[in-house]
């Protein structure tokens, strides 16, 4: 049924970044990339795909430069989708800028907690979590006057409320505070995709219900795995674990449990797919601990390596399915790899440290 | 060369000719005594210099591959960490403590790092994703500063090292150039105004005794002269013959004192 | 050489003037350290190509010679370029004066104010 209709609104977006994706990085692009002896030949080989925007760049860039022209244009793209597209399409495409604009607010709350200029953050902001009002938070001199305007001007005034008061902002880590808007953002996001008449028992709800899935319980293993011998407390820490994925309930409660890497992986065994991650790279035998995650296995992968794989390999099935702007999604998280990926290549070549280059994850 | 440095302002006596003479001794084993210091500190200074040249090639390469893991950080992370942690910094985990050490009487601060247990700024920094590249970033650079600090102790050392030797090296050319020179050319002044003061003393007792014989002599003439006087008289008069010979006698005696004391002045 | 014990016992900190890369991964090994406020100050620079050079050398002077607190300044040699002067005039033991490399300007031993009297002192 979805199919009769959706062209009429999102068929033109759809299209798009069909062509969008075509013009992604290679196997082949990449293992020319690799070749490369200098900045100047990443950017000539990258010419059929961004050309237009590496032009200008002097020769032999940073590669923090080239990083953040690829940025630009992906930004530039996006943008030019979210002009395009309609009704709940254009709802989608808000939801996935919250996230961007999370990483805004809290770079914002930083600056203010420490009494900074905060219009010189704006710049350093992602311009996908811009939206209009961002810098009137800047007005803010204090945490509580930035709270309120917060909960007036920004899109993500449902995500304080009623899980962080402006005392919060003031006492909490940042990255607590950042974590649980995540957390928060997650569940809405997940909620709108299952409830949403033009969503619910369509292609979109059936992939971005997996995407979104494996987001939390990848933030979750993360959180958990990161917050050893730190002083976030098991309680505070189950407080970030976003309420649904796979893992929830019985894995969430189990994580919460956890106390080092083997509780870890006790917690995820139940989902095949992560306990397969964390036997490839030996966390759950006796032998991991910290040093063991600090380390990496001998080939390389890192866990978190092997949750981008596979997110990447979600990605491409996406486009697999027709009449859905998950595909925005979709192009939009392996566009950010393909851009880390090069940064990835550029630094290796940069530093002369060739040993690690193929250290990267090439989808097509 | 001796000429040019001067003598000291001593009056020439014997005492003040002991006093140089110990002085120049002093000077000649301060002299070595800071030859073979300046000499250990040269030896101490090239080993440190040709540390420096190696542990700054060293820090090259380590801080690349401290670079290079912050790089994997922003791979993994996927975002610009920097301001966060800006921001989050608060209390030094990683600290020095300086300590000293000895080299043949210099004391040279050799910087120890350690770390302050119980501070930690960054835990929760990735807390959602890049966690764990942070945590082995952080080692990395921690391990690239413990260099770093190494290699700011040998500099430190370097430029103390520096300064002492020249100091050392500047008092022994000191003491060999100027110290004893002058010294020896007090000495040599003094022993000469010694030796004029001997041969003016000498003349004038010469002299001295020159007129007390002279005088002498006078004398004897004169006694002669009384004697004859006297014995033309004691054919006219005998019994005045005993006070002149009584005369004679004391004028000998002086003469014999005196002919011993010149004696005495010349040895 | 009179280096009394009081002048460097409560130097404990380093101090880094740097570019972004450079500063972000030194604060994660730990040296950041942001004194008590009223008046706090923070032991690091980050300089970016809008940084006026007078201030890079006025942290330069502040980490030199006010602070008594810095054992170790860590300065980028290609920052330490722009105060060439200021870096090549300060001679003292205390704080060590070190050029770090950073991610975009490998170290060139040539312009290292420290290496420059090493190798001059081996006649090279």
């Amino acid at each position: 049924m979805e199919g009769l209709f959706f062209n009429i609104n999102g068929g033109y977006v759809e299209g798009i970044v069909r062509g969008y994706r075509n013009s992604l990085l290679t196997g082949q692009n990449y293992s020319n990339l690799i070749q490369c002896e200098t900045i100047d030949d990443v950017k000539l080989q990258l010419a059929p795909s961004y050309g237009d925007v590496l032009a200008s760049l002097s020769p032999n860039p940073s590669t923090s430069d080239l990083a953040s022209r690829m940025t630009d244009k992906l930004v530039a793209e996006f943008k030019y989708l979210v002009a395009q597209a309609t009704g709940s399409s254009a709802k989608f495409l808000e939801y996935m800028t919250y996230g961007y604009m999370i990483d805004n607010i809290a770079l914002l709350i930083t600056g203010t907690l420490h009494e900074r200029d905060t219009r010189e953050l704006l710049e350093r902001c992602h311009p996908l979590g811009w939206f209009e009002t961002l810098p009137v938070l800047c007005v803010a001199t204090n945490i509580e006057e930035l709270y309120n305007s917060v909960l007036i001007e920004t899109p993500l005034a449902a995500y304080f409320k009623g899980s962080l008061s402006h005392q919060d902002l003031d006492e909490l880590n940042i990255e607590i505070v950042r974590n649980t808007l995540y957390k928060n953002y997650l569940e809405d996001f997940y909620n709108f995709i299952n409830t949403h008449p033009d969503f619910s028992g369509t292609p979109t709800q059936d992939v971005m219900a997996e995407i979104l899935q494996f987001e939390a319980d990848r933030r979750a293993i993360n959180i958990t795995l990161n917050s050893f011998g730190t002083e976030l407390s098991k309680l505070e820490r189950r407080k970030l674990y976003p309420e649904f994925g796979k893992l929830y309930p019985e894995g969430s409660l189990m994580l919460s449990r956890a106390e080092d890497v083997e509780g870890v992986a006790l917690a995820v065994s139940a989902v095949a797919d992560y306990k397969a991650f964390f036997d490839a790279v030996g966390m759950s035998q006796g032998g991991g601990g910290l040093g063991g995650m600090g380390g990496g296995p001998a080939d390389g992968k890192s866990l978190e390596d092997l949750f981008y794989q596979k997110e990447m390999d979600m990605s491409k099935l996406v486009f697999t399915r027709q009449f859905t702007p998950a595909v925005v999604y979709a192009w939009m998280k392996l566009k950010e790899q393909e851009i880390r990926n090069i940064t990835w290549i550029a630094e290796c070549i940069a530093q002369n440290q060739k040993e690690r280059i193929g250290n990267f994850i090439s989808v097509f | 060369m001796s000429g040019a440095v001067g003598r000291e302002a001593v009056f020439p006596t014997r005492q003040s000719l002991g006093l140089m003479k110990n002085k120049l001794k002093g000077a000649e084993i301060g002299h070595s005594l800071l030859k073979r210091k300046s000499e250990a500190l040269t030896k101490r200074f090239r080993d440190i210099t040709r540390r420096i040249d190696e542990a700054k090639q060293k820090m090259g390469r380590v801080m690349q591959i401290a670079a290079f893991s912050l790089a994997e950080v922003s791979y993994a992370v996927g975002g610009d960490i920097g301001y966060q942690i800006q921001e989050s910094a608060k209390q030094a985990r990683f600290r020095v403590r300086t300590k000293q050490e000895n080299v043949s009487g210099v004391l040279l601060p050799t910087f120890e790092s350690y770390t302050q247990e119980g501070v930690n700024d960054f835990g929760l920094t990735g807390l959602g994703k890049g966690g764990q590249q942070i945590q082995r970033c952080r080692e990395t650079y921690a391990r690239a500063v413990e260099t770093l600090v190494e290699l700011a102790s040998l500099q430190t050392a370097f430029l103390i090292l520096d300064e002492v030797i020249k100091v050392v090296n500047r008092r022994v050319n000191a003491i060999e150039h100027v110290i004893i020179p002058r010294t020896e050319n007090t000495i040599k002044y003094i022993n000469s105004e010694l030796d004029e003061l001997d041969r003016e003393e000498f003349y004038r007792l010469k002299k001295v005794s020159g007129k007390k014989q002279r005088d002498v002599a006078a004398a004897d003439a004169e006694i002669l002269a009384a004697r004859q006087k006297a014995a033309e008289e004691q054919g006219k008069n005998p019994k005045a013959a005993a006070s002149p010979a009584l005369f004679v006698e004391e004028a000998d005696t002086v003469d014999v004192l005196g002919d011993q004391e010149d004696n005495d002045v010349i040895f | 050489m009179a280096v009394s014990a009081a002048t460097y016992k409560e130097r404990q900190f380093l101090a880094v003037i740097g570019d972004e890369d450079s500063v972000t991964g030194l604060l994660l090994a730990g040296i950041g350290h942001v004194t008590e406020p009223p008046g706090s100050q923070r032991n690091f620079l980050v300089v970016d190509s809008k940084t006026e050079t007078s201030e890079i050398e006025q942290a330069f002077q502040n980490f030199t010679q006010e602070r008594k607190d810095i054992a170790v300044l860590l300065i980028n040699q290609h920052i330490a370029e722009r105060i060439r002067h200021s870096v090549d005039a300060f001679a003292d033991p205390f704080p060590a004066v070190l050029e770090i490399p950073s991610k975009d300007h490998p170290y060139d031993p040539e312009k290292d104010s420290v290496l420059k009297r090493v190798r001059r002192l081996f006649g090279e």
